[in-house]
C-alpha cells in the first residue's frame, strides 16, 4: 500500500485544477482518496473519457463536463485528472 | 416525434392488462431533466416545477389514463445514482424501486446528457422492472448539435424509447403508446458493477454531436452571473428589485390599497353595520367584529396585510427559480458557508427559507450529510426570515430609516454565522464537498410561472388564513377570559424588563409561533399605532426573526430531524433570540442610538 505522499507524488499528471480559463481537457481519472465525493462525481458523469472544459476558477471553480455545467471547490478539482486537449 | 420499440418487444405479451389495482408507473431521472413537466402531462395535475435540482423532494401521487387503462403516476425526487453513497432524497426514489412499489419504470432523461442518463439506465435495469427511456428536451438538445440514434439505443436496451419536448407536449401520445411495449431493459454484465465505461462508450457510440453556435447568450449571460466583478453588482440589482417589488410595491402600495381601500373603507364597517343589526349577542359580535374580531382583525391581517406581500414575493420567487440564477449563487456562498459547517449547496434551502422556512426545512434532504441538514435546519428556524416576515421588516423599517434596516439584518447575519461557526465546531459528523450541477439559464415561461404562483397563493390561502382565524379566535377567548392580561403580565418581566418593549408586544409574539408573519402583522399595527419607538420597532423584529419557527415549521422539523432535536432547537433558538434582543436593546440605551 502506497503512503499518502507517494500517491501524490504517483500522480504527477495534471489536474483540472491546472487548467487555465477555456482550457480543454478529458477526464483520465478521479481519485478515490475520498470514495464519496468520487461517487458523486461519477453519477454526475466525471469518469474517463469525458471532456471537460474550465470555465472559471474563482470565487469557486466551475466546468462544463460533457453538457452539465458543474460547480465544485478547489479540493475537488484537484482529486480530477486529466488529459490536456488543445 | 417519433418512438422506438425494438420489433421482437413489441410481441411480447403485454405489460398493461386488466388488474384488480391501478398499475403503478413512476417517474425516475436525473435531477432537473423534467419528471415534474411530464407527470403533469400525464395526470394533468401540476407538482412544482422550477429550474433547479431538488424540486421534488418528496413523491407526488396522481391518475392517468393509458388506452383504457388507469395508472397511478409516481412523481420521484431526481436521482444520480441508485447505489453507492446516496442522499436523502435519492434514498426516498430508490426504495420506490426496490420495495416494488412500482409496476413500470418511465426514466425521464436530459437528451443532451445521453451518458448520465445511461449510468442510471443500468443502475434502475438492476430491479428488473419493465422500463421506457424517455429522451426530453430534444429541441435544447438539437440547438446545442446533439442528436441520439433513438432506434438503435433502443434495439441495443431492448426497451423503448420516446422523444419529447415534454414542456410543449410534445412526444406525451407516443410515450402512452409505448407503456405496454415497456420491459426489462438489456444491459451487459459488469463484474464490479461499475458501468460508467459502459455508458460512455454507448452513448459516444449512439450521439452524434457537432458544434454548434447556438447558446453563445446563455455563455455570455452564465459568465456575467457567475464572475465576482459582474456578478455581485448584479446580485445587488436583483435584490434591489425583489425589494422595489415586494418591499415597496407589494408592501406599501398594494398593501395600503387593500387594508385601507377594501377593508377599512367597505367590509370591515360594513360587517359592523351588519353585526350591530343582525346579531343581538356582545360576546358573538366581538368575535366577528371586535378588535381581536375574525374579520377585523383575523382576515384582515390575512387578506390585507400579508396577502399582498406573499403574492409579490411569490411571483418574482418563482420568476428567479425559473431562470436557473439561484443555484449560482452557491458559487459565491461555498467559501462562507463551508465556515458554517456546510457547504455552497446549503444556499438552496437558505434562499428557499426566504420564501417559507417550512418548506426550505424540507429541502434540507438534498444537503449530503445528516450534520449538514441539522445546521441547515437550526439556521433556518434561528434567522432567515419567511417572505411575510421579511416584508413587514421592510415595510415597519423602511418607514423609519436606511441604518435601522441595516441594524437588524446586520445583526440576524452576524447571529446566523456565528451559530454556524459554532455548530461546525461542536456537532459531531462531517461536511461534504461541494459539487452542484448549475441547471441551464433560461428565460421562464410565463405559463408555468403564473401555474406556480397561483398555486403557492392557494396553499398560502388553505394553509395560513386558517390558522389566521384560528390565532384570532385564540387570542379573542385569552382576552374575553383575561388570561391574555395574565400573558402579558408575565411575560412583562421579559418583553418589558429585558427587552425594553410595551407590554402589549408579548400578546404579539404568542402570535408569532402560531405564524411569524402572523406576528409580524401585529407588530406592523403596533408600529402604525405608534406604540413603538423606532428603536423599540429594531429590537422587537430582531427578536421576532431569531424567534421560534412558527407551528407548521416546528412539525416539519420533528418530521425531518426528529422531537428530540426539535425540542433542542426551539430551547436554543429562543435564548439566543431573547439575549440578542437585550443586548441589542441595552446597546441601543448605552451608546443613546436613535433611527
Amino acid at each position: 500500500m502506497l503512503s499518502g505522499s507517494s500517491v501524490s507524488t504517483f500522480e504527477h499528471g495534471r489536474r483540472l485544477v491546472s487548467l487555465g480559463v477555456g482550457e480543454r481537457g478529458v477526464v483520465v481519472r478521479v481519485l478515490r482518496d475520498n470514495p464519496a465525493r468520487a461517487e458523486r462525481l461519477k453519477a454526475l458523469g466525471v469518469t474517463p473519457g469525458a471532456r471537460v472544459r474550465l470555465l472559471q476558477r474563482f470565487p469557486g471553480f466551475v466546468f462544463e463536463c460533457d453538457q452539465t455545467e458543474l460547480a465544485v471547490e478547489p479540493s475537488v478539482a484537484r482529486a480530477i485528472l486529466i488529459e490536456e486537449l488543445g | 416525434m417519433s418512438c422506438h420499440i425494438a420489433a421482437e418487444r413489441a410481441a411480447a405479451p403485454p405489460v398493461l392488462r386488466l388488474r384488480a389495482r391501478p398499475l403503478k408507473v413512476v417517474l425516475v431521472g436525473n435531477p432537473n431533466v423534467g419528471k415534474s413537466v411530464i407527470f403533469g402531462r400525464l395526470t394533468g395535475r401540476y407538482a412544482t416545477v422550477s429550474n433547479y435540482p431538488g424540486t421534488t423532494v418528496g413523491i407526488t401521487t396522481g391518475r392517468a389514463m393509458v388506452g383504457a387503462e388507469v395508472c397511478d403516476v409516481i412523481d420521484s425526487p431526481g436521482v444520480n445514482a441508485l447505489e453507492g453513497v446516496l442522499s436523502e432524497d435519492e434514498h426516498v426514489t430508490r426504495r420506490l424501486l426496490a420495495n416494488r412499489e412500482a409496476d413500470l419504470v418511465i426514466q425521464v432523461a436530459d437528451a443532451r446528457n445521453l451518458r448520465r442518463a445511461l449510468m442510471l439506465t443500468a443502475q434502475a435495469a438492476a430491479f428488473s422492472l419493465p422500463m421506457v427511456l424517455v429522451l426530453n428536451m430534444v429541441d435544447e438538445a438539437r440547438r446545442r448539435g446533439v442528436e441520439v440514434d433513438a432506434a438503435r439505443l433502443s434495439s441495443e436496451l431492448g426497451i423503448p424509447v420516446v422523444e419529447t419536448v415534454a414542456i410543449e407536449g410534445q412526444g406525451l401520445n407516443e410515450l402512452k403508446e409505448a407503456l405496454p411495449a415497456a420491459a426489462p431493459a438489456r444491459i451487459p454484465f459488469v463484474p464490479n458493477g461499475d458501468y460508467s465505461a459502459w455508458a460512455h462508450e454507448t452513448a459516444s457510440r449512439l450521439r452524434r454531436s457537432r458544434p454548434s453556435s447556438i447558446g453563445r447568450l446563455q455563455e455570455f449571460l452564465g459568465r456575467a452571473v457567475r464572475q465576482p466583478a459582474t456578478g455581485l453588482p448584479i446580485l445587488a440589482v436583483v435584490l434591489y428589485v425583489i425589494y422595489l417589488f415586494v418591499g415597496v410595491f407589494g408592501a406599501q402600495t398594494l398593501v395600503r390599497l387593500i387594508e385601507h381601500g377594501v377593508f377599512q373603507a367597505y367590509i370591515n364597517p360594513a360587517a359592523t353595520a351588519l353585526a350591530d343589526r343582525f346579531i343581538p349577542f356582545a360576546a358573538v359580535r366581538d368575535f366577528l367584529v371586535g378588535p381581536y374580531g375574525l374579520i377585523t382583525m383575523g382576515l384582515t391581517y390575512a387578506m390585507a396585510i400579508v396577502l399582498p406581500v406573499v403574492a409579490t414575493f411569490f411571483l418574482i420567487f418563482g420568476w428567479l427559480e425559473d431562470s436557473g440564477y439561484i443555484p449560482r449563487l452557491a458559487i459565491f456562498s461555498d467559501r462562507i458557508f463551508r465556515m458554517m459547517g456546510l457547504n455552497g449547496k446549503a444556499v438552496l434551502p437558505m434562499v428557499l427559507g426566504l420564501g417559507c422556512d417550512t418548506m426550505a426545512t424540507m429541502t434540507t434532504r438534498i444537503l449530503g450529510t445528516p450534520k449538514e441538514r441539522l445546521i441547515a435546519v437550526l439556521l433556518l428556524a434561528l434567522g432567515i426570515p419567511c417572505s411575510a416576515q421579511l416584508a413587514t421588516i421592510l415595510g415597519i423599517l423602511g418607514g423609519i430609516s436606511f441604518a435601522a434596516l441595516l441594524t437588524l439584518f446586520g445583526v440576524v447575519v452576524l447571529q446566523i454565522f456565528f451559530v454556524g461557526f459554532l455548530a461546525a465546531q461542536l456537532l459531531p459528523g462531517e461536511r461534504s464537498d461541494f459539487i452542484m450541477e448549475l441547471p441551464p439559464l433560461r428565460l421562464p415561461g410565463m405559463r408555468n410561472l403564473m401555474h406556480k404562483t397561483l398555486l403557492r397563493i392557494r396553499w398560502y390561502l388553505w394553509e395560513a388564513v386558517p390558522l389566521f382565524l384560528i390565532g384570532t379566535a385564540l387570542l379573542f377567548v385569552l382576552d374575553k377570559t383575561g388570561l391574555l392580561r395574565w400573558v402579558v403580565a408575565g411575560g412583562r418581566p421579559v418583553v418589558t424588563g429585558l427587552l425594553g418593549l410595551p407590554a402589549e408586544t408579548a400578546q404579539v409574539f404568542v402570535m408569532g409561533f402560531l405564524r411569524r408573519d402572523y406576528g409580524a402583522a401585529g407588530l406592523f399595527q403596533l408600529s402604525h399605532a405608534g406604540q413603538l419607538s423606532a428603536t423599540q420597532a429594531v429590537v422587537a423584529l430582531t427578536v421576532m426573526t431569531l424567534f421560534v419557527p412558527c407551528v407548521a415549521n416546528f412539525l416539519m422539523i420533528i418530521r425531518e430531524q426528529g422531537l428530540k432535536a426539535a425540542l433542542a432547537i426551539l430551547v436554543f433558538v429562543t435564548t439566543v433570540a431573547l439575549s440578542t434582543g437585550a443586548g441589542l436593546h441595552y446597546a441601543f440605551r448605552i451608546l443613546g442610538v436613535d433611527f
